[in-house]
């Protein structure tokens, strides 16, 4: 163990400082532009020479944009809370199926349990575009194109939540579960007073990870709607940067608004998540 | 022993609900999609559902005679010679892990082969073809010179002297050779029949470039916060921290005064991040890497494609005062929207987006979990540190590289739908449109369902390919 803070030590710390600069800088920009008056935006100052707050008001629609003399008319807060929203059911969904289906594959015994397993797996290895056009197609057939149920129902079932949870499962001893059914408790009772506590870590993992990609998830949104008022904030977004895209600012405004959700649960969980994420994947 | 009935409603219980989703839509979907790949599948309502067979595969793979005549021979031979090229390729590979003879031979033919395919580039100029043959070239070139060492165990008393590892790249030499000859009657007669899939198959491959350096500078990154800082105690940590900040405050006045407010806001955060390392030591690097990876999302693209704003944008104005700087002539370069830059670029931002990201944690990870007792082993005996780091570490990391090459590997080869649907528009000229990209056009623009699924499934099979070959060299490397 090194006790010493060496020049070598210093040197390092240097680097990373200037490779964190490098990742950081970028955002920094954002955040200056979003903050520009409309008649600054074409210069190259970082921090704008007269800040103004007017960018945040327009985007969310309850002031005039001084370019064009009117409100924009977006239906910011709308797609706010539509991402929210499918993210949140998309992610409890997920991550109570994959535990019950994990408990499934883990504690109990059935004669096909390893096939269909087998069978999951291989799914996985399957392109998702493969699986995007049919599933578009069933979409239509069950009448929820432009639903929220559609958003949702198409994203909730997953392989790879199913498969690490159960590896996670695989991991706590047997002698716990098995006294608890000996002395006549029922599987649903092992499930939630034994075997859901002690794979918290993992289901706060997974739950990490499919919010943050289900708020950004992009494609299936995007071929699954054409009513502006059930875009989420990505494909909502693309519609803003097609019609004000010159309108850098705006756009900025926004950008740090969409952003910022994704950077308040990151920095609250990250702890979990980076934990959770590295002991899926050693174990997977 | 219970029932076989209850286990039965027990099954059904805990594995319903998934199983019935699953099935529903991604084990039904992909039985459909291999079906659909075989009609004329259409969301048009004028056409009626037909069973055409493989001719979608037909459409997408094959050549048609620019004359209307029936064909010959040619394309078969275009085709073989393009099969014996892939052969050759295969062959280096396992040349150069099964250690055979004459690896410094045959290393040198392939170095000159990719030095002549640089030169060809080069003359050529043309801005995407030119592109390709010089990363080949380069591609040829590296390996050439890597299978240029004399590998342990071998003849020493003959190093140069002919074996079977000269055999793969005479079968390359051959190959590049007929279908460069073969290369203008081929396309004065025939043309492929759907040109664009070739096209964009290459523009995909052409982004996963990056996929390299993105991964070895995950490892960079990894190693540089494997270990802790010794700051020594809390007041220590408190008085760097507070430190930091008192120069970032006087550097950003200094600077500020002096006329350079961008600077003065650049020293600021630079000193307001190394106050936080002081702080919180490798978790606030760890974090800040991993900022690009969890925001990679339409905000971010929406962000580089104002970065990359060839009149507005931040990236030219650094190039101007730059070029001004040291009187250089300038021209703004319009990034994304010029034919050779589009891609590079693309590939920057994607570097820049993935190299903090999950890669570096698994890598983390990995460094984490080797024993100690290996490197001070190594230190004892009197390793270098480049030694220790190529024959015990990176042995030891050898499973996670693995892993990580063919995630990268699979994602590169259906990404770039996001960015050429929110930054190019798969533009200009069709310079960044991915393959996933052309399935989305086919079937969500022309709503030709039957030939975008065919078009999927060859991906998977390009995807499967990839797969099965770096499984094999993979494993066979790691021992």
């Amino acid at each position: 163990m090194k006790a010493r803070f060496t020049p070598f030590d210093f040197l390092r710390l240097a680097v990373l400082c200037l490779i964190g600069l490098s990742m950081a800088l970028p955002f920094l920009w954002m955040v200056g532009a979003s903050f520009k008056p409309y008649t600054e935006i074409d210069t190259s100052q970082l921090i704008p020479a007269q800040p103004t707050l007017e960018n945040y008001p327009i985007v969310l629609n309850q002031a005039d944009a001084p370019s064009l003399g009117k409100k924009l008319d977006l239906k910011f807060g709308r797609w706010y809370f539509n991402s929210l929203f499918t993210a949140f059911g998309i992610t409890l969904l997920q991550v109570l199926t994959s535990a019950m289906a994990a408990y499934a594959f883990s504690r109990l015994r059935w004669r096909w349990r390893d096939r269909v397993f087998l069978l999951y797996l291989a799914t996985m290895m399957i392109p998702g575009l493969v699986i995007m056009i049919p599933a578009f197609q069933i979409v239509v057939w069950m009448g929820l194109l432009n639903t929220y149920a559609g958003l949702i129902l198409p994203m909730a079932f997953s392989t790879f939540g199913t498969f690490m949870l159960r590896q996670f499962m695989l991991g706590i001893p047997r002698s716990l579960d098995e006294a608890a059914l000996i002395d006549g408790a029922s599987h649903w009772r092992v499930f939630l007073d034994i075997i859901l506590p002690l794979t918290r870590p993992g289901m706060i993992a997974l739950a990490i990870v499919t919010f943050l990609g289900s708020y950004q998830s992009f494609f299936w949104p995007l071929i699954m709607l054409n009513d502006d008022q059930l875009y989420p904030m990505s494909v909502g977004m693309l519609a803003f940067d097609t019609i004000f895209g010159r309108q850098t600012e705006l756009i900025m405004a926004a950008s740090v608004m969409n952003i910022a959700p994704l950077i308040l649960v990151f920095v609250i969980f990250q702890k979990f998540m980076v934990k959770g994420l590295q002991l899926g994947a050693v174990k997977g | 022993m219970k029932s076989r009935a209850k286990t039965f409603w027990e099954v059904c219980l805990f594995l319903g609900p998934n199983l019935g989703g699953f099935v529903v839509f991604m084990a039904f979907p992909v039985l459909m999609s291999f079906a659909l790949a075989f009609t004329n599948w259409s969301l048009k309502p004028a056409v009626g559902l037909e069973f055409v067979g493989l001719r979608n595969f037909g459409d997408l793979l094959l050549f048609r005679p620019l004359d209307g005549s029936a064909g010959g021979p040619l394309p078969l031979a275009y085709l073989g010679a393009g099969l014996v090229c892939c052969l050759g390729v295969l062959g280096v590979l396992w040349a150069q892990i099964s250690s055979w003879r004459g690896l410094r031979l045959g290393g040198a033919l392939l170095a000159t082969l990719g030095a002549a395919l640089v030169l060809a580039g080069a003359a050529t100029q043309a801005p995407a073809g030119g592109q390709g043959l010089v990363l080949a070239g380069l591609v040829a070139l590296l390996t050439g010179v890597l299978h240029m060492r004399l590998e342990p165990g071998q003849d020493e008393t003959r190093p140069w002297g002919p074996g079977p590892a000269l055999l793969p790249p005479l079968l390359i030499a051959a190959g590049a050779a007929a279908l460069w000859a073969m290369h203008g009657a081929m396309f004065a007669t025939y043309a492929p029949r759907d040109a664009r899939f070739w096209q964009y198959l290459y523009n995909t491959l052409f982004l996963m470039i990056g996929i390299p350096f993105s991964v070895l500078g995950s490892l960079l990154l990894a190693m540089m916060l494997n270990e802790r800082f010794a700051l020594g105690p809390a007041w220590g940590r408190t008085a760097g921290a507070g430190l930091c900040l008192l120069c970032g405050a006087v550097s950003c006045v200094l600077l500020w005064r002096a006329g350079m407010p961008n600077w003065a806001v650049i020293g600021a955060l630079f000193w307001l991040i190394a106050a936080l390392g002081f702080a919180f030591g490798v978790v606030a690097f760890r974090t800040l890497f991993y900022l690009p990876s969890f925001t990679s999302g339409v905000a971010l693209m929406i962000l580089w494609k104002a970065l990359y704003n060839p009149r507005v944008g931040p990236i030219n104005a650094v190039l101007e005062q730059v070029a001004t700087f040291f009187n250089l002539p300038y021209e703004a370069p319009n990034w994304l929207g010029s034919v050779a830059l589009a891609k590079p670029a693309l590939v920057f931002m994607g570097v820049w987006a993935t190299i903090g990201g999950m890669n570096m944690l698994l890598y983390l990870a990995a460094l984490t979990n080797i024993p100690a007792e290996l490197t001070e082993a190594a230190k004892v005996d009197g390793a270098s540190p480049w030694n220790r780091l190529r024959h015990v570490i990176w042995p030891q990391l050898a499973p996670t590289t693995f892993f990580i090459s063919v995630m990268s590997i699979i994602g590169g080869l259906q990404g770039g739908f996001d960015q050429a649907r929110v930054m190019t528009a798969g533009g200009p000229a069709g310079s960044t449109t991915t393959l996933s990209y052309y399935i989305y056009l086919l079937a969500f623009q022309n709503l030709d369902l039957g030939y975008a699924a065919a078009i999927s499934w060859v991906l998977f099979t390009i995807i499967l390919l990839a797969t099965l070959i770096n499984w094999r060299f993979g494993r066979e490397v790691e021992q």
